[in-house]
């Protein structure tokens, strides 16, 4: 029996996947439950387990190539099972433009025989493929006219033949000048041909490169605007603001900070004090913890704080598990690996979907506040702004200065009430200024 | 209702009428006169018509191989019926490619009522109303003459009359050294008549390169031509069959000029009969009507183009805009380039000219260098016996770019042509010089003119 080995549902929210490595290779045995290859998406890998145990006989998806989800990357069958010549491959349907934005198998992958497959390399005959290395013309840019979309060889001569970019003298040599890349302006002259006012707009547009464009969303950004949009429709927000007395954490970490560095290798952030002062927050108030599940309220037996990382093409946001419970020492620890792996795209799904409540800090910026929208399936979620200084009159009518951050709460307000969320918050102001019995127990 | 109303048919109306029922739009044409306009039938065709009869007289005259050519006349009579005969078989080859496209043509004068409505006034007094989409205004022009003058049509003529007379005077007076003056002039110096220029700038032609100016001047001079510069007329009399002008020349002092009869060749200004602009609120600006880059005025669905709306007063500058609108019409996109208008003057030599002056070029502060490459070097020239002539080729020295053409001599308006094609495919001076050109023609001059930008002509001497 062939055992069909398809790229698993990663999550809900994703659609696509891509093989990273593939750890088992054609002809090797595969046990049921051992790791075959590695796949990542949305910015997450995962190691995915054989189903079946026997010969990894044959694999259809090359590394590096982006399919859907439930596609059939790979063959299984039993020591000494052949597979059918006709054995019927499920089709996954690919969208069109994804299909033409895939890149072309290198040669050397095409002529291996793991290749032929229903959604691996274009069809070319080999005259045609010889004839389009020595004219240099990638294989995908050719227009097919054989039958199924094969490309034949007068198709390579016909591409060979035409006149690579029509542009005028003037045109070109602007284009030189400016350093405008030729590819995609369009021509707006006889027959196409660029003329210099195409180069210059196309200048133009370079110098303004954000502008005027329509960008199809990547994978993470889809799972992003999904999400927001999930959350912001269903649950109902509302928001706490209250400021918050830094002085004695800032002292705390500052009269901590060296030993711990000796002690642990470790460098400790205010950051992860937060992540323990909300988790045991958490403890006293468990409703933000929770989630709401049809006509359900969960609240999960684990404190998972996420914190967000922002990445170049979006947002992620790892958990750091159990953050009530474990130690400062290992929420510093999780913290730096989980922001490291992030930046690798290195996290796993779990690391990503355990999250219980979420801390969204800008205080790196100049933001006093600002309001965020919850997480899903989260309850809650605590914002943070910048840190600045204050003045104040002491108990002995002094004018005095002191650091503070203005904190938000949002929260979902179907499950948490208004006098709750605000009792959280300011159970939390309570905590994070008097930290050395918050943190009592390190 | 029509999708597109024109109003003149000259050389601009008639284009736009043809080109818009050629994209498939109803169209209606209205001309007060005689299809063709100006061009065809006041302007370049009679004028060229009476150049190339001229110039056949001149050029057997000073043959060096002809006998008996002492005793050559011109018949005027014949050479105003044979220039009737070329406007009338043109005039009927445009009105039946007019026919074929089936467009309406109203005879009568016509008015733009409001946008999108136009009357238009028949020979009959009978007034009839016509609604249409979008409405092109082509006007026209009609000779300029100064209020101080007044033109008889015998002795005191514009080229209205001057165009459609079957005697020749022994001495004229043309006053205005512009192209029309300057074809006039030629016509008649062909002729063997008497001709004085008055202008009243300080040169003639002063929209051309200074070396093509210098040159004009020379050969008009050597042809007998009497030239004054910054010459004010100050008045007319008629003195008998005799005309006598009095002007002030460059130095201030009064002057007097006797002759047989008065050209007035001072401009063209533009014909607004039917326009009421200020009762429809259009913009002018000036005597001509204001338009944007795509010829739109700043009433919806009114265009206006050619001599109505300024600029260079040109048949094919009037047809090229023609073709904008009716690109812009059809929701596309089209301006007409000032710069890649040709300009085109058929005097004692031919003028063919476009783009920048070398003046204009240098005042914009690029790099330039100029080419040149003169008729006495040509081997074509020297066979055809027209030495006087030069190609002069102002390019931008960085990338290339072909500011200018300037060609002086015999077939330049048709050469010229060569230069505007390579500028309108944004060819560089190279371009130019890399095409190869059939021997032993004149079309050679403008290649070496081009090789010599880079100073690399092959029929020039090494300069040390």
């Amino acid at each position: 029996m062939v055992t069909e080995v398809v790229i698993p549902m990663l999550g809900v929210t994703v659609e696509k996947g891509k093989i990273v490595e593939w750890l088992k290779n054609e002809g090797d045995s595969v046990v049921r439950g051992e790791s075959i290859f590695i796949v990542e998406a949305d910015k997450v890998t995962t190691e995915v387990e054989s189903p079946a145990t026997g010969i990894l006989a044959k694999i259809l998806i090359p590394v590096e190539e982006e399919v859907p989800v439930l596609t059939v990357v790979g063959l299984i069958t039993e020591p000494g099972e052949q597979i059918p010549d006709d054995y019927p491959i499920k089709p996954v349907s690919v969208p069109a433009a994804e299909a033409a934005a895939r890149p072309a198998p290198a040669a050397a992958e095409t002529n291996s025989p793991a290749a032929p497959a229903a959604s691996g390399p274009i069809p070319i005959m080999p005259a045609a493929r010889r004839l389009a290395r020595e004219k240099g013309l990638s294989i995908e840019t050719l227009t097919p006219t054989g039958p199924g979309g094969v490309i034949l060889l007068r198709d390579v001569e016909a591409a060979a033949a035409a006149p690579a970019v029509k542009i005028s003298s003037l045109a070109q040599r602007l284009a030189a000048k400016k350093g405008v890349s030729l590819g995609g302006i369009e021509g707006s002259g006889v027959r196409g041909r660029i003329m210099r006012k195409d180069v210059e707009s196309a200048w133009v547009e370079a110098k303004r490169p954000g502008l005027g464009k329509v960008i199809p969303m990547a994978t993470m950004r889809q799972v992003i605007a999904r999400r927001m949009t999930e959350s912001a429709f269903s649950a109902p927000h509302i928001y706490f603001f209250t400021e918050i007395g830094l002085d004695p954490l800032l002292n705390f970490r500052h009269e901590i900070l060296p030993e711990f560095e000796e002690e642990f290798g470790l460098r400790l952030s205010i950051n992860d004090l937060l992540i323990k002062a909300v988790a045991l927050n958490i403890l006293d108030f468990p409703i933000l913890n929770a989630k709401v599940t049809g006509q359900e309220i969960h609240i999960p037996a684990e404190i998972n704080i996420c914190l967000a990382v922002a990445l170049d093409d979006g947002l992620i946001v790892p958990a750091i598990a159990n953050a009530d419970r474990v130690g400062l020492v290992d929420i510093v620890r999780q913290r730096t690996d989980l922001v490291k792996r992030a930046y690798a795209g290195k996290l796993t799904i779990e690391e990503l979907e355990r999250g219980t409540f979420t801390i969204s800090s800008l205080a790196q910026y100049d933001i006093t506040h600002f309001t965020a929208i919850l997480n899903p399936p989260q309850s809650g979620i605590l914002t943070l702004g910048k840190t600045r200084d204050e003045l104040y009159l002491n108990d002995e009518g002094a004018v005095k200065t002191r650091k503070i951050a203005t904190f938000g709460l949002s929260v979902d307000h179907r499950i948490i009430d208004g006098a709750v969320a605000a009792d959280f918050l300011q159970n939390l102001k309570h905590k994070l200024e008097r930290p050395i019995f918050t943190f009592l127990s390190l | 209702m029509y999708d597109l109303a024109v109003i003149g048919g000259g050389p601009g109306g008639y284009t736009a009428a043809i080109r818009g029922a050629q994209h498939g739009l109803k169209v209606l044409l209205v001309e007060k006169d005689t299809l063709g306009g100006t061009c065809l039938t006041r302007g370049c065709i009679p004028t060229k018509s009476f150049i190339s009869d001229s110039k056949l007289l001149n050029a057997a005259k000073n043959s060096s191989v002809l006998e008996g050519t002492d005793s050559l006349k011109i018949d005027p009579a014949k050479m105003v019926a044979r220039k009737r005969q070329v406007v009338e078989t043109l005039v009927n080859g445009l009105q039946s490619i007019i026919k074929s496209h089936a467009i309406d043509v109203v005879l009568g004068i016509g008015h733009l009522a409001a946008p999108g409505q136009l009357q238009v006034q028949q020979a009959d007094a009978s007034i009839n109303a016509y609604a249409a989409q979008n409405i092109i205004l082509a006007n026209g022009s009609k000779p300029a003459v100064p209020p101080f003058i007044e033109v008889d049509g015998q002795f005191v003529q514009t080229t209205d009359e001057a165009l459609d007379t079957e005697d020749i005077p022994q001495k004229i007076a043309i006053i205005g050294g512009g192209v029309i003056g300057i074809e006039m002039a030629t016509i008649y110096l062909n002729m063997g008549v008497d001709v004085t220029i008055l202008e009243l700038l300080p040169d003639i032609l002063a929209t051309e390169d200074r070396d093509i100016r210098l040159v004009m001047r020379r050969l008009l001079k050597r042809r007998g031509a009497q030239l004054f510069t910054q010459a004010k007329v100050k008045e007319i009399v008629r003195n008998g069959d005799r005309i006598d002008l009095i002007f002030e020349d460059q130095t201030g002092a009064a002057q007097s000029l006797q002759s047989d009869r008065v050209l007035v060749a001072t401009g063209r200004a533009p014909v607004l009969d039917g326009i009421n602009s200020r009762q429809l609120g259009l913009e002018m600006e000036g005597p001509f009507v204001r338009v944007n880059e795509k010829m739109k005025t700043n009433l919806p669905g009114v265009y206006a183009i050619g001599d109505l709306v300024g600029g260079m007063m040109l048949a094919h500058k009037a047809s090229a805009e023609a073709e904008a609108v009716v690109k812009n019409i059809m929701g596309a996109k089209k301006e007409v380039i000032p710069e890649q208008i040709p300009r085109c003057i058929w005097g004692i030599a031919e003028i063919g000219a476009v783009g920048l002056t070398e003046e204009q070029a240098r005042a914009t502060q690029r790099n330039i260098k100029t080419g040149t490459f003169h008729f006495m070097s040509s081997g074509a020239a020297h066979a055809m016996g027209h030495i006087d002539g030069f190609v002069k080729i102002i390019g931008d020295s960085e990338n290339g770019e072909i500011l200018g053409v300037h060609i002086l001599g015999e077939h330049a308006t048709d050469l010229i042509g060569d230069a505007v094609t390579t500028m309108t495919m944004e060819s560089a001076v190279e371009d130019l010089a890399e095409a190869i050109k059939p021997h032993p023609t004149l079309s050679e001059t403008l290649m070496e003119a081009a090789m010599d930008w880079n100073r690399r002509a092959i029929h020039k001497p090494k300069i040390r």
